[in-house]
């Protein structure tokens, strides 16, 4: 009767995916209640991903909100079938972050950029340092190449386009796309994705 | 010389980590749009960048809950995403004892008139009125929600008004009938009355037979009560004239 589950990169330590699942289930019918506990499992993962890419405290404070007043209005959108809870909350946060400083600094200067993107890197790992998911996803930061690492993590934690990924690496915008997702796979495979 | 572009499906990893940008954002998704492949991919690789956001987990300030709080509150909510089938997968059970059928409901909310103007919306062979911002499909929800209660309550300055609610929902349909005709400058305006504060909710469109609405009014609280008042400036953020009409929901 139900489709087939896509594969996730196996449940992160201490998540239940069904059951944030089931809380995104009762936020869509305007459980306040569900809200509430829903945000106290995800609200560290969002904020830490939006402030890593827009650095700015107020700002990502700012986006936070704006991430969970979507996650509110378009939880009955969630499809379990289509990924897992977690990815879905991610998802949102990422692209708003990343939508943000890019309407914020299109115009801002790229030298200055290219250097808080390196900063961007140190904080994350000093930021999660007593998280115990980060130890594994740092062990398999480590199995990707060099190319596949940087490009993932500047993209993710820096919020660069590949372009602009292609431009700090001196590597042509081509060979970042796909070693991006060669990094990406890996990364999900390492972490016991799986299938 | 032109930078060569990389072929669609190769932007999957790009496209998961947000790392694409207005126009190749935009052709990676009119190709995953035809791409199943592609859109299964993506969705694996995001389970990947959701670990990179778990790794990243930073406590967010206290107070930002609170805020939260207001703002949800305030925020209506989609309904889910079902095409064609919404109808059908609302169930239709059986009219009980409770439950009023659309014609009813239609008909309570002021005749004939409405009636038509219902029916055409909910078949979708009109579009709504100019100017009426509520949506023929978002009106038969109301209408056909297991739990839609109906009221009917006395305008202070002349007309009645019905009302279709459902809690579960969250959502109401208003629509009035003789109301006083006001000059062209002003408007009524629907209001959301609650514990926190009045939020407007809906300017109500009138005809000029008379007829007014309907119009859809959502984000409902439990403890809200309807409010209509005449405004003058569009977009206010509270009344500015007293109620001519109030009514716990």
């Amino acid at each position: 009767m139900s489709p087939p589950r896509t594969p996730w990169a196996g449940a992160p330590p201490g998540t239940d995916h069904a059951d944030l699942a089931a809380l995104l289930a009762r936020v869509a019918v305007g459980d306040q209640a569900a809200f509430d506990a829903m945000y106290d499992r995800v609200a560290a993962p969002v904020f830490g991903t939006v402030r890593s890419v827009v650095r700015d405290p107020g700002l990502s404070e700012e986006v936070t909100q704006e991430v969970f007043v979507e996650v509110w209005r378009a939880a009955s959108r969630f499809d379990a079938s289509k990924g897992s809870p977690m990815a879905w909350v991610a998802t949102i946060a990422h692209r708003r972050a990343v939508d943000r400083v890019r309407s914020e600094q299109r115009s801002a200067d790229r030298d200055r950029r290219a250097a808080s993107s390196v900063i961007a890197y140190d904080d994350v790992a000093e930021t999660v340092a007593d998280n115990l998911d980060r130890e594994r996803v740092r062990r398999c930061l480590g199995t990707l190449t060099d190319l596949q690492r940087e490009a993932v993590t500047l993209a993710y934690y820096g919020g660069y386009t590949y372009r602009q990924v292609a431009g700090l690496l001196g590597v042509p915008a081509g060979t970042v796309s796909t070693r991006m997702r060669d990094g990406l796979i890996r990364l999900r495979d390492c972490l016991g994705a799986g299938r | 010389m032109r930078i060569r572009r990389p072929q669609p499906h190769t932007l999957a990893g790009a496209y998961a980590l947000d790392a694409l940008d207005g126009p190749d954002r935009a052709r990676f998704e009119r190709h995953a749009a035809r791409c199943q492949e592609c859109t299964r991919e993506v969705s694996g690789l995001r389970e990947a960048t959701a670990r990179l956001a778990t790794a990243a987990a930073a406590r967010p300030p206290a107070a930002l809950k609170e805020t939260l709080r207001a703002e949800t509150a305030r925020t209506r909510q989609l309904p889910p995403a079902t095409r064609g089938s919404h109808a059908a997968g609302r169930a239709r059970p059986r009219l009980g004892a409770r439950r009023l059928g659309v014609r009813r409901l239609a008909l309570a909310l002021g005749g004939a008139a409405a009636v038509a103007a219902v029916t055409v919306w909910v078949t979708g062979s009109l579009g709504p009125p100019a100017g009426q911002p509520s949506s023929g499909q978002e009106i038969a929800a109301v209408l056909t929600a297991p739990d839609a209660v109906k009221l009917t309550a006395q305008v202070r300055t002349g007309g009645s008004a019905t009302i279709v609610m459902s809690h579960h929902d969250g959502m109401l349909v208003f629509a009035a009938a003789g109301l006083r005709r006001l000059p062209a400058a002003q408007h009524y305006e629907l209001w959301l009355i609650g514990p926190g504060r009045d939020r407007p909710a809906g300017r109500l469109p009138t005809s000029s037979h008379g007829m007014a609405g309907p119009v859809v009014a959502s984000g409902l609280r439990s403890g809200d009560r309807l409010g209509l008042s005449v405004e003058t400036t569009a977009g206010t953020r509270r009344p500015t004239t007293p109620m001519l009409l109030e009514l716990t929901l």
